[in-house]
């Protein structure tokens, strides 16, 4: 079997995988893993898609090229398929809850139909059918949250997020509201956020993430989106999302998570550091000073340290994690297209969902 | 002080036979007694009538009762005449000690009259024993009137200057009852033309913030005021962007001893992030420790409860007058020394260059 | 649709219950839902239908129609959803079991995630065969299903009839010998639960008055007379007393379906007190008293304002016009601070409530 170490540049059209094996796999078979890391790629460039939904078309996509002739064999290649994904991907969450749905309906889905081929068809009709639908789950969820929305209300988001801005925009038919966006580095997507929503003539201000806690006072609620939804009923998503969370606890405001119903997933994280997305490269203190230290044993010490120190951004966001988990009780309401939840209501969900 | 009359709990007296369990540990509260008691001993018409005004609750509030109390014991004082082979500095004070016994069984001494008959024994004791009898009874007048002017009239004042600067324009102020320093910072501001709203939250038994609501909106131009009772408070706090409050005494590990409701007013601004500023002179502060409400309280008569049911064997209506507001709650204590907060009153008596309070 | 002679009817009763309540003759939380209930029930028995939607489509527009008259009065929309919920479930055990689905989609397979109905034991022994929409007898599929219908609503009059003592019946095990109870207002479930409890145990009960509306004076002179030994204090004294409390119980008037709820105002301020102390607060409602709508406690009219004169009356006349009054009804209070709701069909913890709407009424119903 495969022993897997991710490390991957954050830029994703550069595809850099370093995997130590202590078999070598058949030669098709890696074929076949980037391939369809290529057409989850490709299907990722379409805006709308998030990444389990990229992920549950890519694997519609695997089972057409696929020449399995039973069940047992269509189910193995999916599985390998999707373990194929997450070990390319260096945040897997979103796309291992799609797949994990995607599987768990198709062992369970009637086997009645006349051939394989006409059974094959038709769980590809089924998955490219749910992709579509699901895309109508965005604005289920704006209009549930709309209820919660009053009129002149300020709201605080975190970076960006599709179904957050979708609720926003619909909001602002409908009541006159106004957005603080937390800018999010490294990457900086809150400014995106801002940019799409000012254009739309909403007040918005993009806020430092360091002054969340100065502003937390002036906002009503905020409003955050999610990479997955798990088992606890806690969130995960971008860097600062728990952050925020604390923040709106201790300052006694509401904190609402938006998740599509694909996005909840049947991982329990104990802690941060026991997420997926998580090595052990993240956050670790950098070795390389030390080792120069000793192989320039020989020399001078006055030439050793001749280098000026530069640590650039980049540096820091290799460094830094992309997502982070925010515990149950700090969430006052999940918003999902199969209506509001308690944490405690998502985690009920997940096991009436994969145990029936 | 609490009186400490035991078995004295219903209203019409004694004769129902003994008490359940529950209706006991209430008894140490003790009620009032009627006006028209037994007169004991020699007791001075000022302070007579003292008393019943006190019984009647005609003069209300820790301030109000401390002046009262100081001004007739001035009288007490100029009418006292030393009895031969006495001394003023011994004597004064066994003359005055049935006064005070009189007006203790009239209504609870408050800590400020207690703090301030503390301080005048101490004056009558260092009193110098050559003076003759008219120069050291002026003398202590005047040493009495200073005692007002400085630690409540001047304080006041003080007081006043600083909360009125936390007061910013367009702020929608919230107050519980009423208390006399928090109406008349409330006035000091409105004079400086600032403009702002008042929230007055009340409650029975005494219903005092009617006539906060009287004096507020009597100036030109009114103040724009908004009413409610206790229960009403959770849909206002919201509004609020300060609550300003006053206190019967503060103690030593910051809690604050003030009317019945306060702390509820308190907690629930803690909850919504609003900050609660306390207004208190230096001589309300006592060194004991408060723990809760109950130890020490205070029962309103029950004429204060017109309309509720008879007291009867199984059911007895009470009214207790104070509370207890643990320091956590406060955000800042308002005194004539500056604001500090509510855990800090031990330093007090630093900063007054004194070594008690 | 119900042809016209009928529908004249139905719109009289419906009518005068609408005007009842708009013009508030109707007022509490049971005597509404009851009301409802008799309206419902004569709709039905005079409702001509060939078809299950046609049916509910009834239904719910007499619904609609009378949840508007009186939006704060949660009960009418939770009865129309209660009878809404017997009727499917009848229909479903008349009519056998659903043809299996043919369109088996991953959305559906999702939805499964759903809190499971409990299968309910059907009342019709004898499965006749359900014809709906029958050209030749179009009232056949009515005369099938209307017997069983009122036999459905005749278990929830039932149910309202007997909520007190359901919920009363368990009180002995809730308090104990010489346990101080603190409580406010007038609830005539929670006076039940602690009379029945007071046949058992002795007990001291603490009422708060609650201003304006001083409903705490009843609850403490019918306490009394019942042999309980009973304080009545003002509100302002609740957190002075609150270290001295075991137990505050307290009634509500509706139940949201985050776990929090609307009670007599006042509520919130004891149920804050008693978070202080970590004194247990419970609470007595019946089961009809849970509404499967979450964001209520945002609308700043849902605290139902009340008569400004009981607060500051005209007897201070120059005062009237220059202060602004306030006296809400209700407060919402949160579910992070209740502690158990006892209600007629068992004790539950408000992050329970959720799943236990589910079970009650049908997600369609949640908007009538």
């Amino acid at each position: 079997m495969t022993r897997r170490v991710v490390i991957l540049n954050t830029d994703i059209d550069a595809v850099v995988c370093s995997i130590e094996r202590s078999q070598t796999l058949p030669a098709d078979l890696e074929m076949a893993d980037l391939e369809i890391y290529a057409s989850y790629q490709r299907l990722l460039e379409n805006e709308d898609l998030s990444t389990p939904l990229a992920a549950i078309l890519a694997l519609t996509e695997m089972m057409e090229r696929s020449n399995a002739g039973t069940m047992f064999e269509l189910l193995n290649e999916l599985k390998g398929g999707a373990e194929a994904l997450s070990r390319q991907s260096s945040n897997p969450i979103g796309l291992n809850a799609g797949c994990e749905l995607f599987i768990e309906f198709i062992t369970l889905f009637p086997h009645d139909a006349a051939t394989f081929s006409d059974l094959k068809t038709e769980l590809i009709q089924q998955g490219r059918q749910y992709a579509e639908q699901a895309l109508t789950y965005r604005t289920k969820i704006a209009e549930l949250a709309f209820d919660f929305i009053k009129d002149d209300s300020v709201i605080l988001t975190h970076s960006y997020s599709r179904v957050v801005l979708q609720t926003l925009l619909m909001a602002h038919k409908r009541k006159r509201i106004s957005v603080f966006v937390t800018e999010a580095r490294p990457r900086g997507m809150g400014i995106k956020t801002a940019e799409k929503l000012t254009a739309v003539g909403i007040p918005c201000t993009v806020v430092l993430d360091s002054a969340v806690a100065y502003a937390i006072e002036k906002v009503d609620f905020v409003l955050m989106g999610s990479e997955a939804v798990v088992e606890s009923g806690g969130l995960v998503n971008a860097v600062g999302s728990n952050q925020i969370a604390i923040i709106a606890k201790a300052a006694n405001k509401p904190f609402y998570a938006l998740a599509e119903s694909y996005k909840f997933h049947r991982m329990f994280p104990l802690s941060q550091y026991d997420l997926p997305s998580h090595n052990p490269r993240l956050l670790s203190f950098p070795q390389s000073l030390n080792s120069t230290r000793r192989s320039s044993f020989g020399r001078r010490a006055s030439e050793s340290a001749s280098t000026p120190i530069k640590i650039t951004q980049e540096d820091i966001a290799q460094n830094n994690p992309d997502v982070d988990y925010t515990r149950p009780d700090l969430i006052s309401l999940v918003f999902s297209d199969v209506g509001s939840l308690t944490p405690e209501g998502v985690s009920q969900y997940l096991v009436g969902m994969f145990a029936g | 002080m609490s009186s400490s009359r035991e078995g004295a709990g219903g209203a019409d007296g004694s004769a129902d036979g003994p008490k359940s369990r529950g209706l006991r540990i209430f008894s140490h509260f003790g009620l009032p007694k009627t006006p028209g008691h037994q007169i004991k001993g020699d007791i001075h018409p000022a302070i007579i009538k003292l008393g019943l005004q006190f019984s009647e609750f005609k003069i209300c509030g820790a301030n109000a009762r401390c002046i009262a109390t100081l001004t007739a014991f001035k009288t007490v004082i100029q009418d006292y005449v030393t009895p031969p082979h006495n001394t003023l500095s011994r004597h004064l004070m066994t003359h005055l000690s049935p006064q005070i016994t009189h007006l203790v069984n009239a209504r609870p001494m408050s800590v400020t009259m207690g703090n301030a008959i503390r301080q005048l024994k101490l004056e009558i004791s260092d009193s110098d024993i050559d003076l003759p009898e008219q120069d050291a009874k002026d003398e202590l007048c005047q040493k009495i009137d200073n005692y007002i002017r400085d630690r409540i009239i001047i304080a006041d004042e003080v007081i006043e200057d600083l909360a009125v600067k936390k007061i910013k324009e367009g702020d929608v102020v919230l107050t519980y009852a009423r208390s006399s320093l928090v109406e008349k910072i409330l006035l000091r501001a409105h004079s400086q033309n600032k403009h702002f709203s008042v929230i007055v939250i009340d409650s029975r038994p005494l219903l005092e913030g009617k006539t906060l609501l009287h004096s507020l909106t009597s100036t030109i131009p009114p103040i724009p005021c908004t009413y409610a009772l206790l229960p009403a408070l959770p849909s206002l706090i919201t509004d609020a962007d300060v609550v300003l409050l006053g206190a019967h005494s503060l103690h030593a590990n910051g809690s604050v001893y003030s009317r019945a409701g306060t702390a509820m007013v308190a907690m629930l601004a803690k909850e919504h992030s609003v900050p609660v500023m306390l207004c208190c002179e230096t001589y309300k502060f006592s060194e004991t420790v408060m723990l809760d409400g109950f130890g020490k309280n205070e029962l309103a008569p029950v004429k204060f409860s017109p309309g509720a049911p008879k007291s009867n064997s199984n059911l007895e209506v009470l009214n207790p007058l104070y509370d207890s507001t643990p320091a956590s709650c406060i955000t800042a204590v308002v005194t004539e020394v500056g604001l500090i907060p509510p855990t800090s009153i031990s330093s007090i008596p630093l900063a007054l260059g004194r070594t008690t309070l | 649709m119900a042809s016209d002679p009928q529908s004249a009817a139905n719109q009289r009763i419906v009518e005068d219950l609408v005007s009842r309540l708009r013009r508030r003759q109707v007022v509490g939380s049971r005597a509404t839902a009851l009301e409802t209930l008799l309206v419902l029930r004569q709709v039905i028995s005079k409702a001509r239908f060939s078809n299950i939607d046609q049916l509910t489509d009834v239904i719910r527009s007499v619904g609609r129609r009378l949840v508007e008259a009186q939006p704060k009065e949660h009960s009418v929309g939770n009865t129309v959803r209660k009878v809404l919920h017997h009727i499917r479930e009848e229909y479903h055990t008349a009519s056998g079991p659903p043809a299996v689905e043919s369109s088996f989609s991953i959305a559906k397979f999702v939805l499964q995630g759903q809190p499971r109905r409990q299968t309910v034991i059907p009342k019709s022994e004898a499965r006749v065969p359900l014809k709906e929409n029958d050209p030749d007898d179009p009232d056949s599929f009515a005369r099938v299903l209307k017997p069983v219908l009122m036999e459905a609503i005749q278990d929830v009059f039932d149910e309202l009839e007997t909520v007190y003592d359901n919920i009363a019946k368990n009180a002995k095990d809730h308090i104990h010998s010489d346990e101080i109870i603190l409580t406010l207002g007038m609830s005539k479930t929670v006076q039940s639960f602690l009379k029945s409890a007071a046949h058992y145990r002795n007990y001291t009960v603490i009422v708060a008055e609650t201003a304006p509306s001083f409903g705490g004076r009843e609850m403490a002179k019918s306490l009394s007379s019942a042999g309980i030994s009973t304080f009545l204090v003002p509100d302002s004294s609740i957190y002075a007393l609150m270290s001295r409390v075991n137990k505050v119980i307290l009634g509500a008037h509706a139940i949201l379906a985050n776990g929090g709820m609307f009670a007599t105002s006042g509520s919130l301020l004891a149920a804050t007190a008693a978070r202080s102390y970590s004194t247990p607060v419970v609470v007595c409602a019946g089961q009809f008293k849970l509404t499967p709508l979450w964001n209520l406690y945002h609308e700043y009219g849902a605290l139902d304002f009340g008569d400004p004169s009981a607060v500051l009356g005209f007897e201070e006349g120059d005062l009237v016009d220059k202060v602004d009054v306030v006296n809400p009804y209700y407060d919402y209070v949160r579910p992070e601070l209740l502690d158990v709701f006892i209600t007629n069909y068992g004790d539950h913890p408000p992050s329970s409530i959720y799943r236990l709407l589910k079970e009650t009424y049908d997600d369609e119903d949640n908007e009538l």
